[in-house]
């Protein structure tokens, strides 16, 4: 049965090992942004044996870049929503290996990422795409902002949300996946269609 | 001349913040009426959620998605137009987007294509892109601004097929839309519309997909019966896969297939295929001599 959720930063591995596949879940507490660049750099800097700008154990990254402004030195978010994630599908088991415990963003992930979520209990969550608003009133603020050298959409904002959903759990960390099941149903469709 | 720099950059610039806080009635009909469909439960809320989106970036005059997309203007004119009228839009354009992004309408997203680097106002070579369409008898200078997103482009697909591969009843051509809509997924914002080219070559079969999915009405219908034909039957299909709303299931991913052709080599068969996410941010003016002027695609 599905089930709905209401998960706290820093996430726990139990809980996350309970979710599955079609679960509602709704976040508090502290999320990160990162995408291409991001990825890249955090990589980087752990290659150099360097400190990343944040502790990832339990920690939730979202596949996002925000529309800001800058109120005096703060910025604000003005609205944020979720971006592509198969982009960054090289990067789970980095991620993984850093203690993120979810990923929130859309379109879902391919198989290394299942892998991924299995070996460190982590699951994916999808964000109802193009929905920057709804989600953007769920940021209570910008609690601080890193490497915006690469530009505002690829720095790492780390967010103070509330009540942050809905996310459908769209990969779990028992390899189930919502995108393997249509595709591969759909191939069975499409072969019988003509 | 009535249309002076001056009255032009004050259009376009409303027209672009517009375009930002909201989208085409086309797209908000269609995305009602696949809500009022819809069984999934998953789905169901996703739709409810992007219809509380429209509504509340109305209300708070917020962009309703964070990403700006890329951005095509469509420019037509006729033979009695007054170049004068024309020949600053590019800049123009260029110079109320950085305004718009400056306002925080639009997230500085336009990069460099190698090196990544950001200049961070959405200035940038081809910001935005240009159509230019010469229609003698048209008596307005029309302009239809575009943004479209990103995401969606991940999905799209061109493959220059051949008769061979075109097959019996257009098959071919059929399994190459549908297989590369299952493809996609959830990549590109569904529900999404799709935007299919056929013919000239590579280039033309390309422009005239974006072309299709970014200048009709989402809910018009084709002239020619053949496309009419091609164009539900391939949105049917393709909502059959239920890769639904968000790409979690559910009965709608595919609002709308809008399809252009123009002639071809007979060697050739060059099919193009442009994803566009739900998220339909586009907006016409209709600017006739005497200061007349018509909206498009906006009023929600």
């Amino acid at each position: 049965m599905m089930k709905e959720v209401k998960l706290s930063t820093a996430l726990k591995e139990e809980d996350i090992r309970d979710l599955r596949i079609g679960d509602v879940v709704y976040i508090n507490g502290i999320i990160c942004t990162s995408r291409d660049m991001g990825h890249l750099k955090m990589i980087d800097v752990t290659e150099k044996k360097e400190k990343l700008p944040i502790d990832f154990q339990g920690g939730v990254i979202f596949h996002a870049g925000p529309v800001v402004k800058k109120q005096g030195e703060k910025y604000e978010v003005i609205v944020i929503g979720p971006t592509t994630s198969i982009r960054m599908e090289p990067y789970s088991d980095f991620i993984g290996g850093l203690g993120v415990k979810a990923i929130i963003g859309k379109g879902g992930m391919e198989e290394g990422t299942s892998e991924a979520l299995k070996k460190y209990g982590m699951v994916y969550l999808q964000a109802p795409p193009g929905c920057a608003v709804v989600l953007g009133e769920k940021v209570e603020q910008i609690e601080n902002v890193f490497w915006l050298e690469l530009g505002v959409p690829e720095a790492l904002w780390v967010l103070k949300v509330e009540n942050f959903g809905p996310l459908v759990v769209g990969m779990d960390s028992e390899g189930n996946s919502i995108y393997r099941d249509i595709r591969i149903k759909g191939k069975k469709l499409i072969e019988k269609m003509f | 001349m009535f249309w002076t720099r001056e009255k032009l950059y004050e259009e376009i610039y409303n027209l672009i913040v517009d375009c930002c806080l909201s989208i085409s009635p086309d797209a908000k009909d269609l995305l009602q009426q696949s809500l009022k469909k819809e069984t999934n439960e998953t789905a169901k809320s996703m739709l409810q959620t992007i219809l509380d989106d429209v509504e509340m970036a109305k209300k708070l005059n917020k962009p309703v998605c964070q990403s700006p997309g890329f951005g095509t203007v469509y420019v037509s004119f006729g033979k009695n137009a007054n170049l004068e009228e024309i020949k600053d839009i590019k800049e123009i354009y260029a110079q109320a987007i950085i305004k718009a992004t400056k306002n925080g309408y639009l997230r500085p997203s336009m990069v460099h294509p190698l090196t990544r680097k950001n200049p961070g106002d959405n200035s940038g070579i081809g910001v935005p892109n240009f159509e230019f369409n010469f229609i003698p008898e048209q008596e307005y200078v029309e302009h239809i601004l575009s943004f479209k997103g990103c995401g969606a482009e991940l999905g799209n697909a061109m493959k220059i097929m051949t008769t061979a591969m075109l097959g019996k009843n257009y098959v071919g051509f059929k399994k190459f839309v549908i297989e590369t809509a299952l493809a996609a997924g959830g990549k590109p914002c569904p529900p999404y519309a799709i935007g299919i080219g056929i013919g000239g070559q590579m280039d033309i079969a390309c422009k005239l997909a974006r072309q299709a999915v970014s200048i009709r009405d989402w809910r018009d219908s084709n002239p020619d019966p053949l496309m009419k034909e091609l164009e539900i039957e391939l949105c049917d299909k393709i909502n059959s896969l239920k890769i639904g709303a968000a790409g979690t299931g559910g009965n709608t991913s595919c609002l709308a297939v809008k399809i252009e052709t123009v002639s071809t080599h007979t060697a050739i068969l060059p099919v193009a295929i442009s994803f566009h996410c739900w998220v339909a941010r586009r907006g016409g003016l209709r600017l006739y001599p005497d200061g007349k002027k018509e909206i498009l695609f906006r009023g929600n």
